[in-house]
């Protein structure tokens, strides 16, 4: 197994890093600033745990369906779920996106004391940070979706050899990913528990995330407004300031797009205990996916306790998103419907049926 | 220093000081009343020494804020009737060079002497450089001592010899006589008033037309040279072989001879005027002389003068055969220009050209000692001191510059920091010349934009350099509109050289609080934006240099925290030590990084245990080393 120097050779250098975070305070040797991981000097060792956990060296599909849920996925659009829903918290907190589910779960999973602290990306719309929170109150207070891609997860390296133990994490698809490779990286237990310690996964909705000159373009267009709020819905940019809500067309933000993302095939977190998105629909509520028992205990408890409420999907929207999902995975295809990214390991059973499900939508 | 040799009132009695402290004695003995220097190696002590006792003999000192206001200082106060020194190193002659080339023809008042200490081997110098070639360039004659004792008679008479020649006069040391110790024989301590005056009348002006009045006062200088009691000859009359030498260098000839037996039968010219030379005493033994040898340090000064002097007057000295630097008979290890000469070099040399084979003695079991030593002294590099804050700065520069990931070029300059030139800075700078140059660089590379190169550029400088000669570097940047950032590594003293003070300590040589002068407010007055950042916090400071690195036009940033060797002196340290539960050894990431890469030398490997450790002996407690453990495995006990 490569190390540090493949690392950078075939992600890094190659743009593919996704800023998830996963690689960064193993070593004292890669660092980041803003979106941008960079490995600053050589560590010399050649076989590295950075390389075995980051998403972009290899990401085998199947072997992760087997690995979360010991079963293959039926849905090649959303993937393994047990259930999907529309839901909203009952007490919204500010600054929450759509129906402020992610926040109120992670808050409610901490103050039933299921989980020590969350992972999850705080600080303003202008400068989001990795945060971990101890308390429900601190995760409310994070509330709202940072577009540009935070490292989040260098908090969780930091947080296993701090404090807490059962850690819940709210994290993009790659960083889910990450979080499921780290698990799996045995030898490592002995002496890091970053994947082990994570109780609760609650992945989000990501098409793309955008590169750090998105700060500034947005402050550009804030014109020394305090910036509250950024949303693209489908309609556009729509940033909230104090002095009202504007929307610019998506094209004028294309080119922050991280390289990154371009080749990713994951939109719904696929590994995640639980999903949130948006609906795309109603404002006012969150898609959510269950995914896994541990998922499904959680939204019940929080249900029966009245700190969330779902609701059915609607039938006819969920054509839609599954659309939406296949359209990206098909991107990945050249033109002989080969996958493009190398590290990219997609089965041929899978292959076959993305098509065939996505025809089927056409 | 010994303060005590250097002040006692016996004439007729021995000390022991050192060459610099001979200098400064010297000085008092002549009855100096103005020093002035930029603290540089291998003169750093004799302005010290001088402001030491400057209140018993009445002397006034002072650390310039480079070599050029020094001998503008010290040259006012010889217009004002007074005795004045100037103390600096070859590098820095060369700053005070343009005044130094125009007092020759204004002339002096009061006696003028400028010691300079030439580095041969650049022990702590950045080059070698033959500061007697300025001094003949300057105009101003050139006495070098030969021995400790010769350096205070020599400095004595040099200030009688600057009123007789109304001419400064330099006196040349090398590293060898500055830092060496020897019987000093003191002499009358000064009995004199010190009175300066200046009248409305006198005048002190620089003009082409007063050339040939300089020539005239050389003249008079090669005249004075030629009964000079610091020229002398030994060897027999009519010597066939003539050794020429001048500095350590004779020492060394007259040990080199006695060893090959030579010695009644090689003459030895020892010569201390240099410049001009006294020509008539040399033509003597030239005309007896058949092969001719010459010893000296660091270029080949004498040789060439005393060449042109043999090709001048070829009719009356005949055929000479010369061996020196030029024909590659006199040099070291290194080649005729490199480093230094001593006993062995020039025994050999010597030896090899009068005919005499010569091996040197054997050390008795040398053979055995190198075999043990061979496998158990681990090989040591140049590095920065245990929690020295320059390289918290280089780490975080370094961490800075890739997550830039432009090529950002860093370029150096000199001090403590050149360092970062080697793996103790992490490689980071890629220049280093001379002081302040690193930023007047930086200057130029920030205007190459139409040229396409687009790198951002970071000049590194640390403070005393600052004050030195960054200021007039940065106008031009903040005047040109260039794109870089200073970044000042401000350990708040001359580190270098030996903590001496300077203006943003706001300390002077006589130990006074004058005030600081803030490094910050010259940058803010100059119009460039300063931010100010500790760098023990390695992660913070990270950040900054990387913002300001996204950032336009001039920009400054001062990195400021004490040096290590300051802080840590008189204070109970914070105790820092590893965790030997959480450090985990070979099996972490970090791949020994405490030990092997940040390299803190308080960072060690326990072999024994298989884990990081910390020497307590040498460790400050700076804490850094834990702020960048991965495994946060060292652990900070605080003190207070």
């Amino acid at each position: 197994m490569p190390g540090q120097e493949q690392l950078k050779s075939s992600v890094i250098d190659k743009d593919l890093c996704s800023g998830c975070g996963m690689c960064l305070g193993l070593c004292p040797y890669i660092k980041t600033v803003l979106d941008r991981v960079r490995v600053i000097h050589p560590c010399g060792i050649n076989e590295g745990t950075c390389y075995k956990i980051c998403p972009k060296t290899s990401l085998d599909i199947s072997w992760l369906d087997q690995l979360v849920f010991s079963q293959p996925r039926r849905d090649q659009a959303l993937g393994v779920y047990r259930s999907i829903n529309f839901a909203r918290a009952c007490n919204k907190s500010a600054g929450a996106q759509y129906g402020g589910v992610a926040s109120a779960l992670m808050a409610f999973a901490i103050d039933r004391g299921l989980i020590g602290g969350v992972v999850l990306t705080g600080g303003t719309a202008l400068d989001p940070k990795p945060v971990l929170a101890k308390t429900g109150h601190e995760v409310l207070s994070c509330a709202g979706s940072k577009y540009t891609a935070v490292p989040t997860l260098a908090a969780l390296n930091q947080a296993v050899r701090t404090s807490a133990e059962r850690i819940g994490l709210v994290g993009r698809p790659c960083q889910i990913q990450a979080v499921r490779k780290m698990q799996h990286v045995n030898y490592m237990e002995e002496y890091l528990n970053s994947g082990k310690s994570v109780q609760l996964t609650l992945g989000l909705f990501c098409f793309w995330s955008l590169k750090s000159g998105f700060y500034d373009y947005l402050a550009q267009k804030a014109c020394g407004e305090e910036v509250l709020k950024v949303d693209i819905p489908v309609e556009g940019l729509t940033v909230t300031t104090s002095g009202g809500v504007s929307t610019w067309p998506v094209d004028e933000i294309r080119h922050y797009i991280k390289d990154a993302c371009i080749s990713c095939t994951d939109c719904t977190s696929e590994w995640a205990d639980l999903s949130v998105g948006s609906t795309e629909y109603d404002s006012e509520w969150n898609a959510l996916l269950v995914r896994t028992a541990a998922g499904d205990d959680l939204v019940n408890l929080a249900v029966k306790e009245g700190v969330v409420e779902v609701r059915p999907y609607p039938e006819e929207r969920l054509p839609i998103l599954r659309k939406a999902v296949l359209n990206k995975k098909m991107r990945i295809l050249d033109e002989s419907g080969e996958v493009v990214w190398d590290y990219l390991k997609v089965p041929g059973e899978y292959m076959a049926e993305i098509r065939k499900q996505w025809e089927v939508l056409q | 220093m010994s303060f005590f040799g250097v002040s006692l009132d016996r004439p007729g009695h021995s000390v022991v000081l050192t060459g610099n402290e001979a200098v400064a004695r010297g000085a008092i003995e002549a009855g100096v009343s103005y020093a002035a220097c930029y603290p540089g190696s291998p003169t750093a002590e004799v302005l010290p020494t001088l402001a030491r006792l400057g209140d018993r003999f009445n002397i006034y000192t002072e650390y310039s804020t480079n070599e050029k206001v020094a001998i503008e200082g010290a040259a006012a106060a010889s217009f004002a009737g007074l005795r004045s020194l100037t103390i600096c190193k070859a590098d820095g002659f060369n700053v005070a060079l343009d005044f130094a080339t125009a007092i020759c023809l204004s002339g002096s008042v009061g006696g003028m002497v400028i010691m300079v200490g030439d580095d041969p081997a650049a022990h702590s110098s950045v080059k070698e450089e033959d500061s007697r070639f300025l001094a003949r360039t300057a105009n101003l004659p050139v006495l070098e001592p030969a021995t400790v004792d010769e350096a205070k008679e020599i400095t004595k008479s040099a200030f009688d010899l600057s009123e007789k020649l109304a001419l400064p006069v330099v006196v040349r040391c090398t590293t060898r006589i500055c830092h060496a110790s020897g019987d000093v024989c003191l002499g009358e301590l000064p009995q004199m008033v010190k009175q300066a005056s200046l009248s409305r009348d006198q005048k002190s002006i620089t003009s082409a037309l007063f050339a040939s009045f300089t020539k005239n006062k050389l003249k008079k200088a090669a005249a004075l040279a030629e009964n000079s009691p610091f020229n002398f000859y030994t060897g027999p009359e009519n010597a066939k072989r003539l050794v020429v030498a001048s500095g350590p260098s004779y020492t060394y000839t007259a040990e080199a001879l006695e060893i090959l037996e030579l010695a009644g039968s090689v003459g030895v010219l020892k010569l201390s005027t240099t410049w001009p030379l006294p020509e008539e005493l040399i033509l003597k033994h030239l005309k007896t002389a058949g092969e001719v040898i010459f010893a000296e340090e660091v270029d080949s000064f004498l040789e060439d003068g005393v060449m042109t002097l043999a090709a001048r007057h070829w009719e009356d000295v005949g055929l000479i055969k010369f061996y020196g630097k030029n024909s590659g008979d006199v040099a070291g290890p290194g080649g005729p220009f490199v480093g230094e000469l001593n006993p062995d070099i020039m025994t050999g040399c010597l030896g090899k050209v009068f005919g005499v084979s010569y091996t040197p003695p054997e050390i008795p079991n040398i053979q055995e000692a190198r075999g043990l030593i061979k496998n158990n002294l681990p090989g040591r590099e140049l590095a920065l001191c245990a929690g020295c804050p320059h390289r918290a700065s280089y780490w975080a520069l370094k961490t800075a510059v890739e997550l830039d990931g432009r090529d950002v070029i860093v370029l150096g300059d000199i001090g403590c920091y050149t360092l970062g030139l080697r793996s103790t800075g992490y490689n980071v700078l890629q220049t280093v010349h001379c002081m302040g140059a690193g930023v007047g660089m930086a200057s130029g590379l920030g205007k190459l934009d139409r040229f396409n190169f687009r790198q951002p550029v970071i000049s590194v400088v640390g403070d005393s350099t600052f004050f030195h000669s960054v200021p007039q570097a940065l106008i031009n940047a903040r005047y040109n509109q260039s794109e870089l950032l200073c970044v000042v590594l401000d350990n708040e003293t001359t580190a270098m050289t030996g903590h001496q003070p300077h203006p943003g300590r706001g300390v002077n040589a006589a130990g006074l609080q004058v005030g600081r002068v803030e490094i910050e407010s010259v940058l803010t007055g100059i119009g460039i934006p300063v931010t100010v950042h500790d760098p023990y916090d390695v992660e913070g400071t990270t950040r900054v240099i990387f913002r300001l690195l996204q950032e336009k036009g001039p920009r400054a940033l001062i990195l400021r925290r004490a040096c290590a060797l300051v802080s840590v002196k008189g204070k109970k340290k914070d105790r820092v030590y590893v965790d030997q539960e959480l450090c985990i050894g070979d099996s972490c990431g970090c791949a020994r990084f405490c030990s092997r890469v940040f390299a803190c030398p308080a960072n060690i490997w326990d072999n024994e245990k298989g884990k990081a450790h910390i020497d307590e002996a040498v460790c400050i407690g700076c804490g850094v080393c834990a702020s960048l453990c991965p495994q946060k495995a060292i652990v900070v006990e605080r003190t207070v």
